[in-house]
């Protein structure tokens, strides 16, 4: 098994472009992205589809990256959500094939 | 003859679908309306309402009176935001971004509020023009412009965004999904004419107020979601902007219908248009542009208070006021 770090970005959908962009230009293998339901956040509820202009939609996306790409793919992301609604974690995590990632 | 026309209107089943879905949504009700069907029925009104304008324009002639009337509503959506911002910052103290970012909404327009006058004056029996459908689509975008030039005194100076990219505000703005499909459909019937129309109308003339039935209900129930999970951000102040707001616009537009001598129809539009707040193009251009703005404040107003009130009382109040400034 091998050490390898995963990253959890929580993000609102109309900057999910930018943050893909972000993910890509920083060198990481891959990433998946997931529509969130719902959630609770600044005093307010917010729900997936409440609108058309899908403008209060979250999405999620996970990237299992090296710890090497850490420090670039990160200081990124602290400025994308530094202006958009997002959340982003950080995990130690376990994989099998190391070359993948 | 007024009555009757404000009381048919507040009582046709579009309407009556739209409160019941508000209120269902208000009292908490489990009911809705799977997202990607209301995607596509929100795709299916805006064709068939361009392809309609397109066909209805093939057959008229373009004159000098439509440009001047495309330029006197790039205007108002242009110069709208700029009344409704200081009237935002008077009245409910906001913020300059969120301020600006409201206003922007208010300069634009609401194309499901357009179709449901659309449909009011067809009741009654007044005619409107289809080059109308073109105006609403020049209307969509500049009052973004404004609300950018609004909010520019108030943003830091701070560096890009991580992931920005050069032109995606352009193409956010100019090539979301309302323009396109409305624009689009609206060339397609103008090429095709009432020809081509002959050939689609089974599936987008004979359906239509039904499937505008389902979306009005889907409407309402967004419109109730969004004052539930919004109204605490906003003031009394805020709130009443959302009601004002749009009775200020209609006025202004209404004494220009005057000066253009238009038609009651054309009238009824201009001013349903110029009352009216977008919650789809502007939005989504917003989140990009002012991240800082809090969409649970301009949709909140746009999608949660104007919207209801322009479809119940505001779309019979501006056929009167369009039957008062024609006569």
């Amino acid at each position: 098994m091998f050490s390898k770090k995963r990253i959890e970005l929580i993000i609102e959908k109309p900057a999910f472009k930018r943050a893909c962009r972000v993910f890509e230009d920083s060198g990481v293998t891959g990433y998946t992205a997931l529509p969130c339901m719902a959630g609770y956040g600044n005093g307010n509820r917010w729900q997936r589809g409440t609108d058309l202009s899908a403008s209060r939609d979250m999405v999620m996306i996970i990237s299992i990256v090296d710890e090497d790409l850490l420090p670039k793919i990160t200081q990124q992301l602290e400025n994308l959500i530094g202006a958009h609604i997002g959340v982003l974690s950080l995990a130690d995590v376990q994989v099998i094939r190391d070359d993948r990632f | 003859m007024s009555l009757d026309l404000a009381l048919s209107t507040i009582l046709s089943p579009i309407v009556l679908f739209f409160v019941l879905g508000l209120f269902a949504a208000l009292l908490r009700s489990q009911m809705t309306v799977p997202e990607a069907f209301a995607k596509g029925l929100a795709i299916y009104l805006m064709m068939a309402i361009g392809l309609k304008g397109g066909v209805e324009m093939s057959k008229a002639t373009l004159g000098p009176d439509i440009l001047i009337l495309a330029a006197v509503a790039i205007l108002l959506s242009f110069l709208i935001p700029f009344l409704a911002y200081n009237a935002l910052r008077i009245t409910s103290k906001m913020d300059r971004i969120n301020a600006a970012a409201t206003a922007g909404h208010y300069g634009s327009i609401s194309i499901v509020t357009f179709v449901a006058a659309t449909q009011a004056l067809q009741y009654a029996g007044i005619v409107t023009s289809g080059y109308m459908v073109a105006i609403a689509a020049l209307m969509e975008v500049p009052a973004i412009i404004s609300a950018l030039l609004l909010a520019r005194r108030g943003l830091s100076k701070g560096g890009e965004v991580a992931g920005s990219e050069k032109g995606e505000l352009f193409r956010e703005v100019m090539l979301n999904a309302s323009v396109v499909v409305l624009v689009g459909s609206l060339i397609i019937g103008w090429v095709t004419g009432e020809q081509g129309m002959e050939k689609i109308s089974p599936f987008f003339v004979t359906p239509f107020q039904g499937v505008l039935c389902l979306f009005l209900l889907d409407m309402g129930l967004s419109a109730g979601r969004g004052l539930r999970q919004g109204w605490r951000d906003l003031n009394v102040g805020a709130l009443s902007f959302g009601i004002y707001m749009p009775l200020i616009s209609a006025a202004i537009t209404a004494g220009i219908c005057k000066a253009l001598s238009m038609t009651l129809g054309d009238t009824a539009l201009l001013i349903t248009l110029a009352a009216s707040a977008s919650y789809i193009a502007v939005p989504a251009a917003m989140r990009l542009a002012l991240p800082k703005a809090k969409p649970s404040i301009y949709l909140t107003l746009s999608l949660g208070v104007t919207f209801p009130f322009n479809l119940t009382l505001g779309i019979p109040l501006y056929i009167l006021l369009a039957q008062w400034v024609v006569s």
